[in-house]
């Protein structure tokens, strides 16, 4: 597809280059960009082949090991630092034994499963809302906006626990097992809590493009509202969809931690990186380790999507001035 | 009905497991001849040297926002019995102060003795001391305890209490089964003289004289519990009792807010000379309350400023047990105490669910208990169980069998799933699929990950259905809800498995939650009940507890265990027994 019709031209030397091309040499100079952008690939590979990594180390995520822990000190790992060694590379879980690196990988498919699910699918719904609300305007605008507005002053995490309970009952009830329903239930919630903010950012960006001349000039010869709304507005949306995505990511994966601490995240025996968290705090002074490395990749991998996420957003936006 | 309500409070100790569990346990009593380790490691810091001395403030310690109960018929909750035994209610009998088995021992408080009985132990009197009052300086009679005994009857007031008054009394009941006196709150004459006969007092108002329906041997064991201790008519407040109790212990309520602190203060008509059982060291006691449960055993860890003087209310969370037990750390040695608690710990197979015995026993052949052992907390957490009688029961307790000849062969700790497959291939029908209730919080919910895979591994599904652990008992308890597999927990009201067998497998008995037994062994439980001979009823308990393990009505798991810490400036605290709590009537500040 081609978007250079929207790109204005500033000077001659970058005349020829789309906003792509534009962007994608503003990101490779950007260092710091690349290095998240590096550790980010990783990690999405790492979740992909997880269960072929763990299998090669020889573990998994689900067996209990009682050999690994000392029942004299009250099934806290027997060696330090969580009981380290070749058997368990970063050592096992207090009281069950179980393996922490392919818990930490098998967290990975989980965390990043929800955040990027839940991104796609406000990314659909935000901008659907968001582009019929800034094109259509009067009152489709007005209704939606009302609608935004309510969802936005909702307490989030208060309905979060409350609703929590019931929607879960509600979707094993459909036949869906507890362990998936929890799966979807953070899916929904996010999803539902999510797509209000882009769909607003959608709907500004929307009011002005519709007054552009591009577009103006597809009305005058006629053009379908369809083909306008997919052909001419939302190539141009790209830019912002991006920078939302990369930067949501983070946030839905920190807000899942937030919620697994709060007692209503993923359940048993599902590994994710919140409830990992949530579980090790208690452990904090007689098995630090097993606080820090989850702590630590959660951390890492938060700090990659926002670094990246900035570096795009700088990158997309010609009036950013970052040179 | 009444069970509901006696064993509420009991239940809600139980339900929370791990974190909560710990937080809230300390059954209510529990003998001991045999308590496995316990009795040593108790009497070993009581030695700490120091003659006890009057004057200082003792700081409690507690999680709670505050006291479930103060008000003596409501009370239910071995540890907080414990607190206000010590210090506010007196009773016409109770345990003594001392660590180790001794602590069992029944001993006489506000009565003369420990009871006396007729020949068929269908009726009981008790004889008042001289000088018993309470804060007001008001003699204690007959009439003040009867008062109080009456009190539970108010059922719609008096709530969460034990209802042995109900049980035992010997009053007419109404056609569905409750009782026709309904309380002091209630203007009704027929009722009141119904009470009035099965309650009576001597003309100088200083015997007592309960009269049962059934022969009840351990009577005055059930007068231990503060729900037969005297309360005032003229400043009785019904359900706000609770705020103002009028003591009739060594001290008195100076200030209690809850969410922060209660305060006590020395009551100045408590009369040494009429209490046998209280020292009454301190000058003030002072409860801090809603602090975070890791941060109390911290804190007793570091043992700075007023934390010298406290102790704890609630056990130590796992967490941090072995910094003060696995490290041989001196500093630890005199001030800290494991031992065994009185509950037993089991999952129950509901035989609606599961009617085949063969399925059943292949269900508990199959439990990896080892491992459930290992995630309570290995060594902190107990000895793996083989019944519902706890060890610390002393007698009642034998070994059942279960696990090393009732199913055929001996089983692993680690369970057998072969072996359980071929009792399902025996057993001639399909597994049905079950669901496991449990209390959603960390251990729970890795103790049934770990049953359901151990059960996976003999080919039976499992699905987990964690519930919201304020809600688990008032969910499993209803019939229409109860699942196949549901995990529970038990401690005897007072030393005698009398109140462990009936409740868990006793006709219509609201915590018989898998629905066993039969004829013939409700008839055993009836026989057993009447039998007032103490070491032949105790063998009958074995006996039952035998058969209900070789019928798989429950997996057994864990035989538990409680630790406690205190500060270094206590004297005199040790594991007490009777309420798997801290002796607090027999603190003292060391100067």
């Amino acid at each position: 597809m081609s978007v250079d019709t929207a790109v204005p031209t500033p000077s001659a030397e970058v005349a020829g280059l789309s906003l792509r091309q534009l962007a994608w040499r503003r990101l490779r100079r950007d260092r710091g960009a690349l290095i998240a952008g590096t550790v980010l690939i990783l990690v999405f590979l790492i979740a992909l082949f997880a269960p072929l990594i763990t299998s090669l180390v020889g573990v998994n995520p689900f067996d209990f090991d009682a050999t690994a822990l000392d029942p004299a000190k009250g099934s806290l790992p027997a060696g330090p630092w969580g009981s380290m060694s070749w058997d368990h590379l970063l050592g096992v879980e207090p009281l069950t034994g179980r393996d922490l690196f392919s818990r930490l990988l098998y967290g990975a498919r989980v965390s990043l499963f929800i955040a990027l699910t839940s991104v796609i699918i406000t990314a659909v719904i935000g901008t659907t809302i968001g582009i019929i609300a800034g094109y259509k305007g009067g009152r489709w605008d007005t209704f939606i906006g009302r609608g935004t507005d309510l969802l936005l002053a909702f307490p989030q995490i208060l309905m979060l626990i409350a609703l929590s309970p019931v929607i879960t009952q509600r979707l094993v009830a459909l036949g869906i097992s507890p362990e998936l329903a929890r799966v979807f239930y953070l899916i929904i919630v996010f999803v539902f809590f999510g797509w209000p903010y882009l769909a607003r950012l959608v709907r500004g960006q929307v009011l002005s493009l519709r007054e552009r001349e591009f577009v103006e000039a597809s009305v005058a010869i006629g053009a379908p509202t369809r083909r306008i709304l997919f052909k001419e507005i939302l190539p141009n949306l790209w830019a912002p969809l991006i920078v939302y995505v990369t930067i949501s990511m983070p946030t839905i994966i920190a807000a899942e931690a937030t919620l697994a601490y709060l007692g209503v995240g993923i359940i048993e025996p599902t590994p994710s990186w919140g409830k990992m968290l949530a579980d090790s705090v208690r452990f904090f002074t007689v098995d630090p380790s097993y606080l820090f490395i989850p702590g630590t990749v959660l951390f890492v991998v938060v700090f990659a999507f926002n670094v990246f996420g900035d570096a795009v957003r700088d990158a997309l936006d010609p009036r950013a001035g970052r040179g | 009905m009444q069970t509901v309500k006696r064993n509420g409070l009991r239940l809600a100790a139980v339900m929370g497991a791990g974190v909560m569990l710990l937080a809230a346990c300390g059954g209510s009593s529990s003998s001991s001849e045999s308590s496995a380790g316990g009795s040593a490691a108790a009497s070993g810091s009581t030695g700490d040297g120091s003659a006890p001395t009057k004057g200082g403030t003792i700081n409690v310690l507690t999680l709670s926002e505050q006291f479930n109960h103060l008000d003596p018929q409501r009370n239910y909750t071995g540890v907080d019995l414990a607190f206000a035994s010590a210090y506010l209610n007196r009773t016409l009998t109770q345990y003594q102060l001392a660590p180790g088995a001794d602590g069992v021992t029944l001993v006489p408080d506000m009565a003369t003795d420990t009871g006396t009985s007729n020949a068929d132990a269908t009726s009981w009197s008790f004889t008042l001391r001289d000088g018993v009052s309470f804060q007001d300086g008001s003699p204690i009679g007959c009439a003040d305890i009867k008062y109080g005994v009456s009190r539970t009857f108010a059922t719609d007031i008096i709530t969460d209490g034990p209802t042995y008054a109900i049980t035992y009394l010997d009053i007419p009941q109404n056609d569905d089964g409750t009782s026709t006196y309904k309380g002091p709150f209630v203007e009704d004459a027929a009722g009141q003289a119904n009470f009035d006969k099965a309650v009576t007092c001597s003309d100088d108002n200083k015997t007592i004289t309960f009269n049962l329906n059934q022969p009840v041997g351990d009577f005055n064991y059930a007068v231990t519990l503060s729900a037969f201790s005297p309360v005032p008519k003229a400043s009785d407040t019904g359900e706000k009792y609770d705020d103002a109790v009028v003591s009739s212990g060594p001290y008195q309520i100076t200030e209690y807010t809850k969410g922060q602190k209660l305060v006590l203060d020395r009551n100045p008509n408590w009369d040494e000379a009429s209490d046998p059982i209280r020292k009454a060291w301190p000058d003030k006691v002072v409860v801090s309350f809603a602090i975070d449960a890791s941060a109390i055993d911290q804190r007793l860890i570091a043992d700075s400023g007023e934390d010298q003087t406290a102790v704890p209310i609630a056990g130590m969370q796992p967490e941090n047990l072995a910094t003060v037990f696995a490290s041989d750390d001196p500093r630890f040695a005199d001030r800290s105490v494991d031992a065994a608690d009185p509950y037993a710990r089991y999952m129950v197979i509901n035989t609606q669910k599961v009617p085949n015995l063969k399925q059943r026993e292949a269900i508990a052949v199959a439990v990896n208990r080892a491992e459930i052992l290992q995630i309570r907390g290995g060594d902190f957490a107990g000895t793996l169980a083989d019944g519902v009688i706890s060890p610390t029961l002393g007698a009642a307790y034998q070994p059942s069998d279960m696990w090393t000849s009732a199913f055929g062969q001996p089983i692993p700790d680690t369970g057998d799933p072969e072996y359980a497959k071929q009792l399902i291939t025996e057993s001639g029908e399909p597994m049905p699929k079950l669901i496991f209730q449990f209390p959603n919080n960390p251990v729970d919910e890795k103790i049934a990950v770990s049953t359901q895979a151990s059960l996976a591994k003999a080919g039976i599904e499992v699905e987990l259905a964690p519930l919201e652990p304020g809600e688990y008992y008032s969910i499993v308890m209803d019939p229409t809800k109860a699942e196949g597999l549901i995990r529970s927990g038990w401690a005897a009201d007072w030393p005698n498995a009398s109140t462990v067998i009936p409740p868990l497998f006793g006709q219509n008995e609201s915590f018989n939650l898998g629905f066993a037994g039969d004829q013939s062994y409700w008839d055993s439980i009836s026989t057993a009940k009447a039998n007032t001979d103490a070491t032949a009823q105790a063998a009958q308990w074995a006996d039952l507890n035998k058969q209900a393990m070789s019928q798989a009505w429950v997996v057994p798991q864990v035989f538990g265990k409680t630790q406690y810490i205190w500060g270094s400036k206590v004297g005199g605290s040790f594991m007490w027994d009777a309420y798997g709590a801290i002796p607090y009537a027999n603190l003292w500040v060391k100067q």
